[in-house]
């Protein structure tokens, strides 16, 4: 009876956050899948509509894209200041780290805006441009996918390097040495033994930029100009404009099936748990 | 020692071009919150406290500062209580179960941003919540409550489990093994989780656009309609502040370290 | 129910006065809207308890509340002795069917728009207006309901940027979509919205044919085509204080943007680098509602509308918020310096044409779908 009760008191101890998490987080996301099918009418209209949508059909493409380019960029990177930090260390090596980190402290928002600052058309790096003489006229910088781009990948880099890292620190330096001792050039010894062991790694860190970069919306929202609409803004747009909550769930369920896809498909390679559950 | 080779040269050049890309456009709001004009562009002669003073004398900015400072360490101090006692739960039970409790709650970190809102604002509206600071605080715990829980979890990691079993063998009741035992072994995951969810709160945007109307505004919602709806230097003299209070912190948390 | 009412530029109106004076907060674009026409409505409408022998009139709220007190409320009360209060809470057509289908009606007076006064109409919420009390000459021609009458009038216009143009101004919607003759970024409204009217005039269609071309399919499909056409050169503003923006960054020279912020723009740009046309301007009214069985009376309520309807206060407030006078008697009241600004003096007035709620109702939905195809696809 002892472990029973010692059972019970542990449940105990988890029951409240759980119950809060499922009462006020998991129901009213599953409230959305409700709406989907009930508003205006009962059916699964909002799915037909949008499945013949081709604007739906672009931003959709659209959002793939973007998160994926968005990852790409962030892996090569990610990747180059993770195998800096972790394998040439000197002094300089805490203060790279710390400006790893740094950015994730700052919001979301003031980093949008520095951006903002930077890329307008009468921003920083147009007016330098404009002021040394290598323009007439101003770039557009903003207002496009390119601004959308850089924004997000500045946003989304310290989430490649940081299990990058983790993963890198595991790796022993033996095999590259050993390599290197068989006569292997530097190149061909990182690109042979130590690029392989590090694939986890890359894994975890273009997974949770991916997910993350899905259902993205402040910075598209601010530097997009409205048209690179991601899923995210479009789901706001049809709620907020025309007050079209049966469509703007309808897609609301369409991004997070898209999201569960594409957890599905990565723990088919990935170890999600360490990906994400016991991530540090 | 080794000749610097190419291969290193471009790593190390490369690893510092990026951070550079990382770290100095968090930067560029300090000279434009100097500036002497009243929109967002460089000084033109002099520079200007003007929209420093802005700042500190509007009631608004102040007020939304206030209201993210207080609703940030409320938010904190219910998500570290909570999820360090869930994170405590599930290490004593290491099973199945728990393992499926703890994924359901970091859900919130895979779930898009405006999906979870939408679904905030449908039920606060049921509940009466829209536009109150108790509906903000609720959704930023629920928001809080996964880092709270893995970096509680990860502290953990390194207890040995025969020392609260010694505790319960030597009588201690399982509150008096959590409390002696557990919660001091899981101290700095309980920190490292109240700073993390003060941070989720205080930055949070998308939720709060969605659940609040005008009586609650917090600092990201006054910068958020400060961008979209007059792009006034005010925004970069908070910016400013903001990321110079970051690097003020970590420069002491990185000072501690070493010494 | 469908509400073709455009919240946003009303609250836009609201908006602008907020800027205009630094006091006061915006409210939350879209949500309180959104939750009224849900029918979702946590406390009905106000705090304000109506009581014998007072006017409560509702509008956006903003400072627009405080113009409204100043230049309407008090004038009447001085004039009358009967106390008028403001509510700035938003008296969306969800919130006024909610509160006269509860019996509990504390609203007299309600600034709504065309597309929601005739849906209440048809469901029997409003008050048929009294025009024996009421001048319908006193308002522009086709801002006379049965159950609601006209207030003011802000037009989608023609903005642009002389000096980034180089002295070089489009003079039509035409010329907007001349990308070779004037280069540059444009801004449309990220809605249909004002929008479709300037795309079709742009293919040399009068302004008075644009709604029964925008009534076949085809014609809708052609002003979207334009738009796809002219993509490359859009940047979309989602509030009136983006469309504000993006002209005071110069990161456009040209644009379809409310009179109302024009209004503003013209004190903030710089001299000569800020001008609008009303050439193939679409003018939106707002209109006066009452609910049935308001608490002060019919007759009070038409009384105070009459009072509105004097032309020296629709004067100020174009004066002071930009939104033009409904009565074209204010037009050679309003000073020289403001008239070609007004969107209701004779000269912008012949330019233009009426806001066709009908059409919205009927097309709305399919084209906004189409309209953000052509922008993104």
């Amino acid at each position: 009876m002892g472990r029973l009760n010692e059972k019970v008191s542990y449940w105990m101890l988890v029951a409240p956050a759980l119950t809060i998490m499922i009462v006020f987080y998991i129901l009213p996301v599953l409230g959305i899948w409700e709406i989907a099918f009930t508003e205006p009418t009962t059916g699964v209209d909002n799915f037909v509509k949008m499945a013949e949508s081709s604007a739906v059909k672009t931003s959709f493409v659209l959002t793939f894209r973007v998160a994926a380019i968005t990852t790409l960029g962030c892996l090569l990177l990610g990747y180059i200041v993770a195998y800096s930090i972790s394998n040439f260390a000197n002094k300089f090596t805490p203060l790279m780290l710390a400006l790893v980190i740094l950015p994730f402290w700052v919001s979301v928002l003031i980093r949008s805006f520095s951006w903002i600052v930077l890329l307008g058309r009468s921003g920083l790096v147009n007016d330098t441009l404009r002021d040394t003489g290598i323009i007439d006229s101003p770039l557009r910088l903003m207002h496009n996918e390119f601004g959308v781009l850089i924004a997000m990948i500045h946003v989304m880099l310290p989430f490649a390097i940081l299990p990058m890292m983790t993963n890198m620190r595991g790796i022993s330096d033996a095999y590259v040495k050993a390599a290197r001792g068989l006569g292997a050039s530097e190149w061909t010894a990182f690109w042979n033994v130590y690029f392989p062991q590090t694939i986890p790694g890359v894994m975890s860190g273009a997974l949770l930029v991916f997910v993350l970069s899905l259902g993205f919306y402040v910075t598209p929202a601010l530097l997009g100009g409205g048209r690179v609409l991601m899923i995210s803004e479009y789901i706001t747009y049809q709620i907020q404009e025309f007050l079209n909550w049966g469509l703007g769930s309808a897609l609301s369920v369409g991004l997070l099936v898209a999201t569960a896809l594409v957890l599905l498909i990565a723990s088919r390679f990935i170890n999600l748990r360490s990906a994400l559950l016991e991530r540090k | 020692m080794m000749p610097v080779s190419a291969f290193r040269i471009f790593f190390q050049t490369g690893a510092w071009m990026i951070l550079a890309f990382l770290v100095l456009p968090l930067l560029v709001v300090i000279p434009v919150s100097l500036t002497d004009t009243s929109y967002i562009g460089l000084p033109k002669e002099h520079l200007s406290m003007q929209h420093y003073v802005n700042y500190f004398s509007d009631t608004e900015w102040l007020h939304a500062t206030w209201s993210s400072i207080w609703i940030g360490l409320v938010v904190a101090s219910c998500a570290a209580v909570l999820g360090t006692a869930f994170a405590i739960g599930c290490w004593f039970l290491s099973d199945r179960a728990s393992a499926i409790a703890r994924w359901i709650l970091i859900t919130p970190i895979l779930v898009p941003p405006v999906v979870q809102s939408l679904g905030f604002y449908r039920f606060w509206v049921q509940l009466g919540l829209i536009d109150t600071s108790l509906g903000v605080i609720l959704a930023h715990t629920l928001l809080a409550l996964p880092y709270v829980s893995i970096s509680v979890f990860a502290a953990l990691v390194n207890l040995d489990r025969n020392i609260p079993r010694a505790a319960r063998s030597l009588g201690a009741s399982v509150w008096q093994t959590v409390l002696a035992v557990v919660v001091p072994a899981a101290k700095p995951g309980i920190l490292t989780g109240f700073v993390f969810a003060f941070i989720v709160s205080f930055d949070e945007i998308v939720g709060v656009l969605f659940i609040t109307v005008r009586r609650v505004t917090t600092l990201p919602k006054k910068i958020w309609e400060g961008i979209q709806d007059n792009i006034d230097p005010t925004i970069a003299a908070v910016a400013t502040l903001l990321v110079l209070l970051t690097l003020l912190i970590t420069a002491i948390t990185a000072l501690r370290r070493t010494s | 129910m469908t509400d073709t009412t455009d919240f946003e530029a009303k609250r836009d109106i609201a908006d602008i006065a907020v800027e205009r004076y630094k006091q006061g907060r915006l409210t939350r674009r879209g949500f309180i809207a959104a939750m009224g026409a849900l029918g979702i409505l946590p406390a009905l409408g106000s705090k304000v308890s109506a009581q014998a022998n007072e006017i409560v009139v509702v509008n956006w709220g903003g400072t627009a509340k405080d113009v409204l007190e100043e230049v309407l409320a008090e004038t009447y009360t001085a004039e009358t002795g009967v106390p008028v209060v403001i509510d700035g809470s938003g008296p969306s057509a969800g919130k006024i069917r909610a509160m006269v289908e509860s019996g509990a009606v504390v609203w007299d007076l309600c600034d709504s728009g065309a597309g929601s006064a005739i849906i209440l109409e048809q469901q029997g919420i409003t008050q048929p207006i009294d025009y024996s009390i009421v001048d319908k000459s006193k308002v522009l021609e086709g801002t006379a309901y049965n159950n609601g009458v006209g207030n003011y009038i802000y037009s989608y216009v023609l903005a642009t940027n002389p000096k980034m143009l180089g002295g070089n101004v489009p003079q039509n919607w035409a010329d907007v979509w001349n990308t070779k003759d004037f280069p540059g970024m444009r801004t449309f409204r990220k809605s249909v919205r004002g929008m479709l009217e300037s795309a079709t005039m742009a293919q040399g269609i009068a302004p008075e044919e644009v709604y029964s071309v925008l009534n076949t399919e085809d014609g809708i499909a052609a002003a979207i085509a334009k738009f796809r056409e002219l993509r490359e050169n859009i940047i979309v503003w989602g509030s009136g204080s983006d469309s504000q923006n993006l002209f005071l960054q110069e990161e456009v020279a040209i644009g379809n943007i409310w009179s109302t912020r024009a209004h503003l723009l013209k004190d903030q740009m710089d001299e000569g680098s800020f001008q609008v046309s009303f050439n193939g301007g679409v003018m939106a009214p707002g209109i006066w509602v009452v609910p049935k069985d308001n608490p002060a009376g019919t007759e009070e309520v038409m009384k105070f509308i009459a009072h509105a309807q004097k032309p020296e206060l629709q004067v100020k407030w174009l004066e002071l918020l930009g939104s033009g006078p409904i009565n074209p008697a204010a037009a050679p009241m309003v000073p020289e310096e403001l008239a070609r600004w007004n969107p209701t003096s004779p000269e912008n007035l012949a330019t233009q044409i009426l806001y066709n709620d009908e059409w919205y109702a009927k097309h709305q939905v399919a084209a906004e779908e189409m309209y953000v195809d052509a922008l993104i696809n």
